[in-house]
């Protein structure tokens, strides 16, 4: 990780639908060589945030740029150096996998020999060999995970976006995930996920970003949250610490 | 005593979840109803008064028809109207079975597989058998409240008429009731027979598939056949064919006989017959009931055979394939247009939901193909007072009428692809979005995927019809460049409203594009075609009329109309570029 090589950076990045502030003023900055997690309850403003990030959605006010190219105003650079997978894998259902793959390569107007190899290469890596030529909609979650991440690394981003990686895979597969994006990092990329699985968290990502209503509340290392969580050991309780945990209190008395 | 009270017990429990379940059902529609749009809510009551007029209309029909069975005029193709008269239950019978049989199909594939909430439901504390009842009735109601409306005025206008017994009226629901629990229960099996064999996705698909083509065909047939023909000895034989359904072997006619014989007073047969057809539809109901249940709970209905070997695609690697890849390997198009382009062919071509959409035209093209050819295209004769100009340019005007074919049923194709293009994508838009790829790039993708199959249309409707008229050479040729012209802006046009009612949220494929800019790019699509037709047309005509050489009133109309044409097809475009990066943010 350098700190001069800023490949995501946000500056008071805010997004309102009507008058509900989805992302209030966030700013922060992810280096290349790097995993950074994104964290925060559900309707913190994790999935906006991200979306504006890829140039899914128009901030209401501040900026986003990706590898030094402001995603409003140079969209399309910013586009073609950054890798995205969705919360939900929605993949067109009557391409197959290896189409699907084929179809990414082509927006990304990739060398036809390259898309070829590549595809061969990432179908073998997810274990998607034997489903690539059947079509998408009679895949699995998983499969349809995998093939979206699949599709992300593609065009070999050096930013890539993930939004909840992990979620509908198998040990083994998200053994996987966890190893790729290590290999990314330590090549240079800059990976940013969101996950509410904190473990993973915990052991994965060199910096911790959480947001809460909208905000981001604390951000840095695990020593850094530490200090700023009040001393609290692990991530969980340093999450619980920062973002409120009344509700427990309300499940015991429910259950109780 | 314990067993029965017991069974007392289940049986309430049964009958007061299936009351819970199908409130729950009512409770979902009312709030639906609730947080609809004004719009829609208007569209309910809009329905219901129809549904009304058309319940008022049945009675009225009815009234009329009691009349014309004593009239003379029927006798002459029915013969003897008593006989057909006792035809008439059970015609209605066979109609609601068959007619409850195949809708309530599409129906129970939907409750039983695609509405995923059948896990749901079988592990909550309610008995598997009211789940199943609910899921049946649910899946009965709505047709057969159609089937009601027409049918029981008919059997009761009938029963009016004939001065039958007062039995004979509960009976008819009763029987109706029964006949349309029975198809349910058929159906049911049905759809797991077949789920057992083909993903359910794929049942649904082929299925919407095969009711569109069922329904345009059955409503555009009345356009080719020649009703003022009909021969007295047709119309026999037709009324003939309806009476062989009342043959003593058919279920449908037990029931049909039995009510009529409980309506004459003959109450031994009357009774006997509706009591057989009650056993028998009842029988049938429980015996699919429980084999379902059996089927659904044992995972037997969930376990596809895959007796169907699936074809596996042969990978070819891309670097060989010729096609639209020649195109951008030369640099023509760029690659990530060519991708779109592809990628739209292969799921306009593989989902079958939208199929039945884009054959529509097909099918409206061939028959009025056949009404225009049936025609003549040719102007008449008259009685020699025209003069020849005047002849020769309407000749040619009716030449051109095939251009008139063509571009409609191009239009019909290409307002359904192009209004689509866009939300067509659904939720799957955000790969696009995220590629890095420019409006421009996008729109042209999304131009030439609307474009290129509404001409190969056009031209093929233009090249069959002008060798069978066996048009002149230089009138084919001016229709082709005409039709050219015509479609990219009606192209154009639609592209334009496409984006702008852009909805990627349907789940539903019927659902793609709103109403109101289907209403109105149709409308400025007519005018437009209306405005450069005559821009083509009227220069040649006009040399005709003044007996100019004619290839250069053809030059005229071409430069003028094609301007038009070129510029609708451009300027609407450009004017929804800035919107493309904003799709789907809402």
């Amino acid at each position: 990780m350098t700190e001069n090589n800023v490949l995501i950076e946000t500056e008071k990045l805010s997004k309102n639908f009507g008058d509900k502030v989805a992302v209030n003023q966030v700013s922060f900055q992810v280096f290349g060589g790097e995993i950074f997690g994104f964290l925060g309850p559900n309707g913190a403003g994790k999935t906006t945030t991200i979306k504006m990030i890829v140039g899914l959605l128009q901030p209401t006010s501040g900026s986003v740029k990706v590898s030094g190219f402001d995603v409003q105003s140079q969209p399309l650079l910013a586009k073609a150096v950054n890798g995205y997978v969705p919360d939900t894998p929605n993949l067109y259902p009557k391409l197959t996998g290896r189409e699907l793959l084929r179809f990414v390569g082509d927006l990304y107007e990739m060398d036809r020999r390259q898309v070829d190899r590549r595809i061969e290469e990432l179908l073998k890596l997810f274990d998607l060999i034997d489903a690539s030529d059947d079509t998408i909609d009679s895949y699995s979650h998983g499969m349809k995970q995998k093939t979206a991440i699949a599709a992300a690394l593609m065009h070999d981003p050096s930013v890539l976006v993930l939004d909840e990686p992990t979620v509908g895979l198998d040990p083994k597969s998200a053994r996987l995930i966890k190893d790729i994006l290590r290999q990314m990092a330590d090549r240079g990329a800059a990976i940013f996920l969101s996950t509410h699985i904190l473990e993973i968290a915990e052991r994965m990502c060199d910096r911790i970003g959480i947001i809460n209503q909208g905000k981001v509340i604390a951000i840095g290392n695990m020593d850094e949250l530490r200090s700023q969580g009040g001393g609290g050991g692990s991530l969980e309780d340093i999450f619980l610490e920062l973002t409120g945990g009344a509700e427990y209190a309300e499940i015991a008395e429910v259950l109780g | 005593m314990a067993i029965l009270q017991q069974r007392r017990i289940s049986g309430i429990s049964l009958w007061r979840s299936i009351i819970k379940l199908l409130r729950l059902r009512l409770v979902i529609f009312i709030g639906g109803f609730r947080r609809s749009k004004l719009s829609r809510k208007l569209g309910w009551i809009i329905l219901g008064i129809i549904i009304l007029g058309v319940l008022a209309l049945v009675f009225i029909g009815s009234w009329f028809l009691l009349r014309f069975i004593s009239s003379p005029e029927l006798a002459q193709y029915v013969g003897k109207p008593s006989a057909f008269l006792a035809t008439v239950p059970v015609i209605v019978f066979t109609a609601t079975f068959i007619g409850i049989l195949l809708t309530s199909f599409g129906l129970l594939l939907q409750a039983l597989y695609l509405a995923g909430d059948m896990d749901f439901l079988l592990s909550a504390p309610v008995p598997i058998r009211a789940v199943f009842i609910s899921k049946m009735l649910q899946a009965i109601l709505p047709n057969f409240g159609l089937i009601l409306l027409f049918g029981l005025p008919l059997l009761y206008g009938l029963g009016a008429s004939e001065g039958y017994n007062i039995l004979y009226f509960p009976l008819v629901i009763l029987l109706l009731s029964a006949m349309a629990l029975a198809a349910a229960g058929l159906s049911s099996l049905l759809v797991m027979l077949i789920v057992r064999v083909f993903p359910a996705r794929r049942v649904a698909e082929v299925l919407g598939l095969f009711v569109g083509l069922v329904s345009i065909l059955c409503s555009q047939s009345g356009q080719i056949a020649n009703w003022t023909d009909v021969s007295q000895q047709q119309a026999s034989q037709a009324f003939q064919l309806v009476s062989q359904v009342n043959s003593s072997w058919s279920p449908f006619a037990w029931g049909g006989r039995g009510l009529v014989g409980i309506g004459q007073g003959h109450w031994l047969i009357g009774s006997g017959l509706i009591i057989a057809t009650l056993v028998l539809a009842i029988g049938i109901f429980f015996f699919s009931l429980q084999t379902a249940e059996r089927w659904y709970f044992t995972g037997w209905a969930g376990l596809q055979t895959d007796t169907v070997k699936k074809k596996k695609r042969h990978h070819v690697p891309e670097t060989s394939k010729g096609g639209l890849r020649y195109l951008s390997s030369y640099r023509f198009i760029p690659a990530s247009t060519v991708a779109i382009i592809q990628k739209d062919f292969i799921m306009m071509r593989r989902d079958l939901r939208n199929m039945s959409q884009l054959i529509t035209p097909l099918i409206f093209g061939v028959i009025y193909a056949v009404l225009f050819i049936r025609g003549g295209g040719q102007a008449p004769e008259g009685r020699g007072q025209a003069p020849a100009w005047m002849l020769e340019a309407f000749n040619n005007l009716m030449v051109y009428g095939n251009v008139g074919i063509s571009l409609f049923v191009s239009w019909t194709f290409l307002s359904r692809v192009a209004l689509t293009v866009f939300s067509q994508e659904g939720r799957n838009y955000w790969m696009i979005k995220s590629a890095p790829m420019s409006s421009g790039r996008i729109l042209t993708a999304k131009f030439i995927v609307s474009y290129l199959p509404a001409l190969s249309l056009g031209w093929g409707f233009i090249l069959v019809i002008s060798f069978l008229q066996h048009a002149p050479l230089s009138i084919f040729v001016y229709s082709l460049l005409v039709v050219t012209f015509c479609i990219a802006g009606l192209t154009g046009l639609n592209l334009f409203f496409g984006v702008n009612g852009a909805n990627f949220e349907w789940q539903d494929p019927r659902r793609m594009a709103q109403g109101g800019i289907g209403c109105l790019s149709s409308l400025l699509s007519i005018i437009f075609l209306v405005f450069s037709l005559g821009l083509f047309f009227i220069p040649p005509f006009l040399f005709s009329f003044f007996l100019l050489p004619g290839f250069i009133g053809d030059i005229i109309g071409l430069i003028i109309g094609g301007s038009l044409c070129l510029a609708v097809a451009i300027i609407p475009l450009r004017q929804v570029r800035d919107k493309i990066p904003r799709l789907d943010e809402n």
